[in-house]
């Protein structure tokens, strides 16, 4: 009965997928076939388009398209440049110099765009000529670039985690924010320890140490762009303001440093606008046609009896965190992620909560888990921009990555199995 | 076809705006005026609606929606076009059955019960309309897609032409 329309569901959707048809209109089609196996073709079709349109219908959302403005405006803006100025202070006088330069870079540039994407078009064209110039393989580069990129997913603010607030059905986005900070550096941290290893036994070069006068000159640079990370996340932790809130007052701020920067006009703005208008309507629609076959796999009682089976196999924390990791690893290598969230955390989340885990801890594993699945083909959102931006191809890249990789499954599995290293900062805080 | 491509594309960027306004108002009201304006949280949330399913709309007929091109990439010449204009037709199915179908019905019902919005009182069936207007539009781009790629099919020159 339910394995009928749990088939109909899995096999209609991989087909779809499988023959090219765009992913947003696969997980729409999919809903579509299986409901209309159970109800009359009419309230299928009704029930479908009111799911789409009230699904959309949220104030929370309403961040997602000022976030990725300001992520437009920023790249316009000239900000990136000044980041990556900072990170190259910083950390350019370790082994591997240019490679922790990227990844500091991004872990900043991603806490303020809060989009990978943008994180790894914008300082892959920015740093990769930089590190080829010194001697790095474009390869290594890459690699390097795709893998930090994601770390910008857990670094607040961040979309997707506002999207999992949205799935889990209103777990705090304050806490969310504030939970993903130490994972986002601990990825980095270990990126950073795979990057240096490498880097030694390739001899890459070692940059000089910069001066102190230097330094703080590429930090007062960067300091507008920084202090409106304390605004937008101190504003939202504090509570003055909600994220939704957070994000216009970000735009009207990057907006002002564009201006202020000389590096924008008003002329480029409804360019900027359209290009913002069309990334957020491909990510409305899929998250307009995910929330529909959600809907339809909790009418068809889906979750219910994934849970049992789960719950049936063991009962056992470890087991089933490790079964539930092994699953969304497999899902993100061929699923975009903000579809992933809103279709596998109804389905996950009763279960894990059964067990004791905290929805906020859960959140963090699973947009880790399914940043991994980001990196690596068939669809690999960022891997097809960080290979695209390094003119490279997928194939010489995956040696390089192997390593990087297995940093990102450690840092999975210390925040799968320590609960504290998410939960520590928002306990502190309260929430 | 082009110049309503303009028109549309000005559209969205008023509706950008518009939202990215009412959300400021709203937190001015909210701070300096210590009196929240309950319209301007439902006027973005409406706007949101319009932006993604409209967008959603002219991103399909730029063609901008992600998809797997592993299978695809792999067939050449006929079997890649006749391909092509199968998937067209499957978003046409969807477009046609779910969002004006469904749409245009739940319009209706919305209309015939008389809901409105609770700060603004307009009409819900407005804020669905879009649903219908944009599967429209959906049909329309596409099935200029498949003109295009059975025109191609028909003469043998090759070109680079939409894929889906």
């Amino acid at each position: 009965m339910v394995l009928t329309e749990v088939l109909i569901l899995v096999l209609s959707f991989v087909v779809l997928l499988g023959i090219g048809v765009p992913i947003a209109w696969s997980i729409g089609l999919s809903g579509l076939f299986t409901l209309i196996v159970s109800i009359d073709a009419m309230p299928a079709f009704t029930t479908l388009a009111q799911r789409m349109a009230t699904g959309l219908d949220s104030f929370t959302l309403l961040a997602i398209p000022f976030f990725i403005l300001a992520g437009q405006l920023i790249n316009k803006g000239g900000l990136a440049q000044r980041l990556i100025a900072l990170a190259k202070n910083l950390m350019g006088s370790l082994p591997g110099g240019l490679a922790h330069v990227n990844i500091v870079a991004a872990m900043l540039f991603g806490a303020i765009a809060g989009s990978a994407v943008a994180a790894v078009s914008a300082i892959g064209s920015i740093l990769g000529p930089k590190m080829e110039e010194e001697g790095y393989s474009k390869e290594f580069s890459a690699a390097v670039n795709i893998t930090s990129g994601t770390t910008g997913l857990l670094i607040p603010p961040s979309n997707i985690l506002i999207v999992y607030s949205l799935a889990s059905g209103g777990v705090s986005i304050a806490a969310l924010f504030i939970a993903g900070y130490l994972p986002g550096i601990l990825t980095g941290l270990l990126l950073m320890i795979v990057a240096a290893f490498w880097a030694k036994k390739k001899n890459f070069p070692v940059g000089e140490r910069a001066t102190f006068s230097e330094l703080f000159k590429s930090f007062i640079n960067a300091l507008p762009a920084l202090l409106l990370l304390v605004i937008v996340i101190g504003g939202i932790i504090a509570g003055i303001f909600t994220a939704t809130e957070a994000s216009a007052i970000a735009v009207v701020y990057t907006l002002i440093l564009g201006f202020m920067y000389r590096e924008l006009t008003i002329k480029e703005l409804p360019r900027v606008f359209l290009d913002s208008v069309n990334t957020t309507s491909i990510v409305m629609l899929l998250i307009a046609t995910s929330i529909a076959m959600s809907w339809v796999m909790s009418f068809e009682e889906i979750p219910q009896t994934v849970t049992e089976a789960i719950l049936g196999f063991s009962d056992n924390k470890i087991v089933i965190l490790l079964m539930i990791n092994v699953i969304l690893l497999l899902v993100g290598t061929f699923m975009d992620m903000t579809p992933a969230v809103l279709i596998f955390t109804p389905i996950f989340l009763p279960i894990v909560m059964e067990l004791g885990i905290d929805p906020v801890h859960f959140g963090i594993m699973m947009i880790l888990n399914l940043s991994i699945g980001l990196c690596t083909p068939p669809v690999g959102t960022v891997l097809f921009v960080g290979v695209g931006v390094a003119n490279t191809t997928i194939v010489k890249v995956i040696k390089p990555l192997m390593p990087l990789f297995i940093a990102m499954i450690v840092a999975l599995m210390l925040i799968t199995y320590f609960p504290q290293i998410s939960l520590w900062l928002p306990e502190l805080f309260g929430f | 076809m082009k110049t309503f491509n303009r028109y549309l594309e000005y559209f969205l960027v008023t509706l950008m705006a518009v939202m990215l306004i009412s959300v400021c108002w709203q937190v001015i009201t909210r701070y300096f005026l210590e009196a929240s304006s309950s319209f301007t949280d439902e006027l973005a949330r409406y706007v949101l609606i319009w932006i993604g399913m409209l967008g959603a709309a002219y991103a399909s007929g730029k063609n901008l929606h992600l998809a797997i091109d592993l299978f695809p990439s792999k067939l050449k010449g006929k079997s890649h076009d006749h391909l092509n204009i199968f998937i067209n037709l499957l978003i046409i199915v969807f477009a046609v059955t779910t969002m004006i179908l469904g749409g245009l019905w739940l319009v209706y019902i919305t209309y015939s019960l008389g809901q409105v919005s609770a700060a603004m009182q307009i009409p819900l069936a407005y804020v669905y309309s879009i649903l219908p207007i944009s599967g429209l539009l959906i049909v329309i781009y596409k099935i200029r897609d498949i003109i295009l790629l059975l025109r191609k099919a028909n003469s043998d020159q090759p070109s680079s032409l939409p894929s889906s």
